[in-house]
């Protein structure tokens, strides 16, 4: 039996995202799931924040994908999206209100 | 008859006696990752400058113009993308070790480019990309050696054409607090000299979505510590023994044969550098 291909790139570590924000574009069209998993690092006092899934056809211009999903609020915690059938190109996008920051390691799991 | 029962896949390379790997990027990454600077307790306590050296992707090679190119034999190829700022680096690291001290010589076809995010020729917006072997002696060890081998495409406003070799890296640093880790910065900008040969000119071709495939090869010997020479397409240089950063060894990491590619931005643009496939033989 083949076992399906999987990979786990670290599209973001250690990377402070304060106002707009967008993770690295990842090309992954070999991929038919994918997660993005967001672990918090750091976080400001009393942290709230979003993101939201984009895809795109040629990692430079991006579409939004489905709604938002919370950033995790706590040292440690994490978060995550899901995403299917999403083409060539996935990345994670928003904007923290004023006040909010947060220091990620971003986890995008592939899989075949 | 011999082209014809060739394997074209293997049938473009030119191995020595065995092959340690052959990776068709068509089949997956093949132990292809990340390059990451050594810490102790905390990210925050890496050097600076290997702190963001970018995950390696599988690419199709799809342009906003004119759609997926695919690889030289095949779909996928590997894939670095710096940031988009100005001396960002992608490094792509495979970790192995040696069982004799033998030649090894590593072959690929690869090509680079700028992103395509303006609509004109680009030329100057790669500043390099390279190949390096970190190695180790193995039994009683006496040095940690590591050949680099860069192509310098632009720097500034100028370009360069030129390929480089490196004879000395920084000093180490320590790392945290347990007197148990170390850390150097090879690819620095520092230290580069120019192999003599004439300025190389590779097939840019006119568009920055435009992308030709090149051969390279590099060679060394283990047990001579030599860095014998290298080809890139009709270039050969098979002159004097190339210069390489030595350091005494270091205490674990006996038999290293460790291969990384690398590549440069010269903009606040990504650079891509793609590998269709690479092969690593020797003589073991």
């Amino acid at each position: 039996m083949a076992l399906r291909r999987s990979y786990t790139a670290i599209v973001e570590r250690n990377a402070r995202w304060q106002g707009d924000f967008a993770s690295e574009p990842y090309e992954a069209a070999w991929a038919s799931e994918a997660i993005f998993f967001v672990r918090a690092l750091e976080v400001s006092d009393a942290f709230t924040g979003s993101a939201r899934l984009q895809i795109s056809a040629d990692g430079m211009h991006w579409a939004d994908e489905g709604g938002y999903f919370a950033l995790p609020a706590a040292a440690d915690a994490v978060s995550f999206c899901r995403a299917r059938h999403f083409g060539g190109w996935l990345r994670i996008a928003g904007a923290l209100a004023p006040g909010n920051a947060i220091t990620v390691l971003v986890s995008l799991v592939l899989k075949e | 008859m011999t082209v014809i029962s060739a394997d074209p896949r293997l049938s473009r390379f030119d191995p020595l006696r065995r092959i340690y790997f052959y990776d068709d990027f068509d089949d997956g990454m093949n132990g292809w990752s990340e390059l990451i600077g050594n810490y102790e307790r905390s990210l925050d306590s890496m050097l600076p400058e290997y702190a963001d050296m970018r995950p390696p992707m599988l690419s199709a090679q799809s342009m906003w113009d004119t759609g997926t190119a695919g690889s030289m034999q095949g779909t996928y190829s590997l894939k670095l993308a710096s940031r988009a700022r100005a001396g960002a680096l992608a490094t792509s690291i495979k970790r192995l070790t040696f069982r004799r001290r033998g030649r090894i010589q590593l072959e690929c076809y690869f090509t680079f480019k700028p992103e395509a995010s303006e609509l004109r020729l680009s030329l100057h917006d790669v500043r390099a990309f390279g190949i390096l072997f970190d190695l180790q002696d193995g039994m009683n060890p006496e040095y940690r050696w590591m050949p680099h081998l860069r192509y310098l495409n632009a720097s500034g406003d100028s370009m360069v054409n030129r390929w480089q070799m490196k004879g000395a890296t920084r000093a180490f640093s320590k790392i945290g607090d347990s007197g148990e880790t170390v850390s150097h910065f090879h690819l620095g900008a520092e230290n580069w000299e120019d192999i003599d040969l004439p300025p190389q000119t590779l097939a840019y071709n006119e568009i920055a979505t435009k992308m030709n495939w090149h051969y390279l090869r590099v060679s060394v010997d283990l047990a001579a510590r030599s860095f014998l020479g290298f080809q890139c397409n009709d270039l050969v240089y098979e002159g004097a023994p190339l210069s390489y950063i030595k350091m005494p060894a270091m205490p674990n990491l006996n038999c290293m044969l460790n291969t990384a590619f690398w590549v440069e931005t010269n903009r606040d643009k990504r650079a891509f550098f793609y590998l269709d496939s690479v092969l690593l033989s020797g003589e073991f």
